[in-house]
């Protein structure tokens, strides 16, 4: 009777726990995807490809963790890929209106950014509305405003150069530098999002905080009813998009010097979609970090492989469309089965 | 691997433990009193006159149809609603619930007929959601998962419930199941008075038994309880005092020895409109 | 064995028939077929080794225009016996990164657009340290060299603005309107500049939703009936062109309608009169000289334009040349 410690009865069995696992689908699939192209496309399997695969999957999963953390809270915003371009914006428009230091540009971004994302979660809880309409309006307005205000400013819709002021290699080196490992070159970005993905994973799994996301996104009333903080916890969501918004928005800035102010549009639905092939649930209460990953690792490799596999690039949305069906009717068959009974 | 139960079913407690209070000394202070609490909605008046009483040890039936108000009666006591007129005392001191929080500080805790919990979330996390145990410090401050898991099996053990494998997402227990782990939740977060809004309303026979042994289990505890229900039956198996609603106002208030389950029956389905309906429906038969 | 229900059955035998009964002898899809035979075909017409050139451009989801910019360079790759890979993104980090794709994938040669050019610096920089010879097309005239791209074939925006202004003031107009069918686009900024520049008269913006046609459309009608002194538009692009020949009809406007670049639609317009003048780029020529140009740098280490641009417009188009033209541009190489 030894061996039946209390922790042992608490395990299931291993098979039942790997299916209810959100990011199983995924896996399977990124394993599946991988196979192929490192089968079909020449040079894929390079250290140096990865490594651009790497890249390619890391400026895509920045976004798509604190993405998926939203959509396990249960809502979405619409308002995330124009947003990368707003704060790139704000801190290159900033740093050389005022003649500054381009870290000031870089905290005067963190702080507007995250005054946007307090926006759409504030105005989510207040007016109850859904998520779906108050972030389209915060992204049509942020896409008028990074035109308007970028022509107003700079009398050109892309912002002037700011590769020659004081504090740029050090902010290049933060958000945009290549380093070389084991011979490799790795893009910064890629630890970013690694780290992120960590960060949220302990989050969520982890934290009392986490809990309180999966119980916002799962039933909203009983969690405010056993007192989590619906309305705290919410913004509190929002305000982590606009923080992986302001670091995906540095990298754009200070790997490419000046940013063109009509982009972003559209990357929205591809952080929704990584978010989505990963597991999250689009109507929230379940999901991983580690599966918005995988997800962004799939549209890497998918839109990369395309490439080394020389295939017709207009084929890449085709299967894109079609793994987001199938991760979403694998999720349809998971939640069918946790809540079979009710 | 293989699963094994930490405990021989005799180490399971089928029969309720009581507990060292001695429920409901006639001396002490109920744990909630109303009296004539009114409650309205713009012009619509919900609440009309209700007074009733709960101790701790016993159980209070709140019993009426539909729009009787039952649930505005539930919201005023778990702090949703506040109400307009009349008196609330908690323990003997009159008093407002500015929120569900405040009620659940004093120990007024409420199971909800269809928002107790989280289906897609493991029972263990359910189980302490809102109330979460934490170990560390700083930003390194983490859920103590293994205190919550064992706690959780235990506090379920003690209430008669044996689930295998807290893991499980909620939503695979059955009604009851769940019903029964948000009671032995509030039990286990010291409640000392619990509200639980028909939690036999959408069960079966035999799973609304199961819950009614759970509630009767919170009530050796030494819990109070306000049970709401429109069946006589139910409330009848298990109440010690009875009241009963109709459209917003009180019609009745008994204690079990006043009243027997046929009285009770008659007065729910409507009492001496009932004889009168059924003297009417005599007469047109030729 | 799938059974299919009967009707579908039905239907399908139905639009069989009447796809056969009702065959048209003009247009559709044959007479297209007549003239792509006449378009791009052959064999190699040297021996050298099957080298791989990709193209990556900033072109959006089904563009005409780099459909033609496509027909060029493959032409040009049978000729040379070239493997050539196309890929395109209109966001400039996406862009980049199918370039580094290419340098990963190790082809003999890249062709790339710099119409945001700050973003594909590093990535062109790469692909010159991995030894790959870079010509940069359409847009980056400015930038090519720096980059340390061979050479770059294309229109200078600037240029080819100016000389819409020329065109427009010998033309004794006196009020023109730019109409630009996609905000942020620094080339076609640089566009109406151009013909601001030159032009005696005045010119003003106007900018529309270049997605939604019928936006384009109720745009310019509403500007020309605001606006009745308007005597000239110049879209663009060639598509906004006929956009703006019908919302110049519903306004009853008398302004005459210009355009940047060329397709079927407009030459056919140009031929009846319908529109003053077109500015073509010529967009064939960009691939196909791209292409071309490498063949002959990896061949011979030959390179065209002296360190500046090999320009390839603009090239303004009137009545008189449009009715050759228009054959050109049906089959999808003008």
């Amino acid at each position: 009777m030894e061996r039946t410690s209390d922790e042992r009865i608490l395990q299931s069995s291993p098979l039942r726990k790997l299916l209810s696992r959100p990011e199983l689908g995924s896996v399977v699939g990124a394993l599946a995807v991988f196979v192929f192209f490192a089968v079909a496309a020449d040079g894929f399997l390079r250290a140096s490809s990865l490594s651009t695969v790497l890249y390619a999957s890391s400026t895509i999963g920045i976004m798509a963790v604190p993405v998926a953390l939203l959509m396990i809270g249960g809502e979405f915003d619409l308002s995330a890929g124009v947003m990368v371009t707003s704060s790139a914006l704000i801190s290159s428009m900033f740093s050389y209106q005022m003649t500054a230091n381009t870290w000031v540009g870089v905290g005067v971004s963190l702080l507007v950014t995250l005054a946007v994302g307090a926006f759409n979660g504030f105005m989510l809880t207040r007016t109850k509305l859904p998520s779906f309409i108050i972030t389209l309006g915060t992204f049509l307005m942020l896409t008028g405003m990074n035109l308007g205000f970028t022509k107003l400013i700079d009398g050109t819709v892309s912002t002037k150069t700011i590769a020659d002021m004081e504090g740029f290699p050090s902010a290049h080196a933060v958000f945009a530098s290549t380093l070389t490992i084991g011979g490799v070159q790795v893009k910064v970005t890629i630890l970013w999002w690694l780290g992120l993905v960590a960060l949220a994973s302990w989050i969520l799994l982890r934290t009392r905080a986490g809990n309180w996301i999966f119980a916002v996104g799962g039933n909203q009333d009983a969690a405010r009813a056993v007192g989590v903080p619906v309305t705290r916890t919410k913004i509190a969501l929002y305000m982590g998009v606009a923080f992986g918004a302001w670091i995906s928005g540095q990298h754009l800035l200070f790997s490419f010097d000046a940013v063109q102010s009509g982009e972003g549009v559209g990357n929205e639905l591809i952080y929704i979609i990584a978010a989505v092939i990963g597991g999250c649930l689009i109507t929230g209460g379940h999901g991983s970090a580690v599966g918005s990953a995988v997800g962004a690792l799939l549209f890497g490799m998918t839109s990369k492989g395309i490439v080394f596999a020389e295939w017709n690039p207009d084929w890449f949305k085709f299967f894109l469309g079609a793994m987001l069906l199938l991760a979403t009717l694998l999720n349809a068959w998971v939640r069918k089965r946790a809540e079979a009974t009710t | 691997m293989t699963e094994t139960t930490g405990r021989t079913p005799e180490a399971v407690e089928r029969t309720p433990r009581t507990t060292g209070r001695t429920p409901g000394t006639p001396e002490r202070a109920p744990l909630i009193e109303l009296t004539d609490v009114s409650k309205h909605y713009g012009t619509v008046r919900a609440l009309q006159g209700v007074s009733l009483e709960v101790h701790a040890g016993e159980i209070t039936c709140v019993l009426g149809d539909n729009g009787a108000g039952k649930s505005t009666l539930i919201k005023t006591i778990a702090g949703l609603h506040q109400h307009d007129g009349g008196t609330l005392r908690i323990e003997g001191e009159e008093t407002r619930l500015a929120s569900p929080r405040d009620a659940l500080d004093r120990g007024i805790a409420t199971v909800y007929q269809d928002l107790a919990v989280v289906p897609l979330m493991p029972v263990w996390r359910n189980f302490f959601l809102g109330s979460e145990p934490r170990k560390g410090s700083g930003p390194f401050k983490r859920l103590d998962i293994g205190l919550m898991r064992r706690t959780t099996r235990e506090a379920l053990l003690r209430m008669g419930i044996d689930l295998r494998d807290v893991d499980q997402p909620i939503g695979t227990l059955s009604g009851g199941e769940r019903q029964c782990v948000a009671i032995a939740r509030a039990v286990h977060f010291g409640a000392k008075v619990l509200i639980l809004d028909e939690p036999t309303a959408a069960l079966g026979v035999k799973q609304s038994g199961v819950v009614l042994k759970y509630v009767a289990a919170a009530r050796d505890q030494g819990l109070g309880v306000v049970l709401i229900t429109h069946n006589p039956h139910h409330a009848y198996l298990v109440g010690d005092r009875f009241v009963l609603l109709k459209r917003g106002t009180m019609v009745g208030r008994h204690t079990r020895d006043e009243i027997t389950l046929e009285e009770l029956t008659r007065q729910m389905a409507g009492g001496s409109e009932l004889d009168d309906l059924r003297h009417e429906l005599e007469k047109d038969t030729p | 064995m799938a059974r299919f229900p009967t009707w579908v059955g039905i239907a399908l035998a139905g639009a069989l028939s009447l796809s056969l009964a009702g065959c048209s002898s003009t247009g559709g899809k044959r007479a297209e077929d007549a003239r792509k035979a006449a378009a791009a075909q052959g064999r190699a017409a040297v021996n050298t080794p099957r080298w791989t050139f990709a193209m990556i451009t900033h072109s959006g989801d089904g563009d005409t225009f780099w459909d033609i910019v496509q027909s060029g360079a493959k032409q040009a790759a049978v000729k040379d016996n070239i493997n050539f890979l196309y890929s395109h993104d209109d966001e400039a980090q996406q862009q980049a990164q199918l370039v580094d794709a290419a340098v990963d994938k190790k082809v003999d040669g890249i062709i790339v657009t710099l119409a945001k050019p700050d973003a594909l610096k590093a990535a062109v920089a790469r692909a010159e340290k991995a030894g790959i010879p870079v010509v940069t097309v359409n847009s980056g005239s400015a930038q090519s060299k720096a980059f340390g791209a061979l050479t770059h074939v294309g229109q200078d925006e600037t240029v080819a603005g100016q000389a819409v202004g020329e065109e427009l003031t010998r033309r004794g107009k006196k009020r023109a309107l730019c109409v630009l069918h996609e905000q942020g686009n620094v080339g076609h900024e640089q566009r109406c500049a151009g013909v601001a520049k030159t032009f005696a008269g005045k010119v003003e913006n106007l900018y529309v939703n270049g997605t939604n046609m019928p936006d384009v459309q109720s745009a310019i009608e509403a500007k020309l009936q605001a606006d009745k002194s308007v005597d000239a538009v110049v879209t663009l692009g060639a598509p906004y062109a006929d956009t703006a020949v019908k919302a110049k009809a519903d306004a009853g406007s008398k302004a005459e309608i210009d355009t940047f670049d060329l397709n079927a639609k407009v030459a056919a317009e140009l031929r009846d009169g319908t529109l003053g003048f077109a500015v073509d780029q010529q967009p064939y020529l960009q691939g196909y000289q791209a292409v071309d140009l490498l063949w002959l740098y990896k061949y011979n280490g030959d390179v065209l334009g002296g360190g500046r641009p090999v320009l390839t417009g603009p090239q303004i188009v009137t009545k008189d040349q449009a009715a050759a033209l228009e054959e050109y541009a049906k089959r999808g190489t003008r």
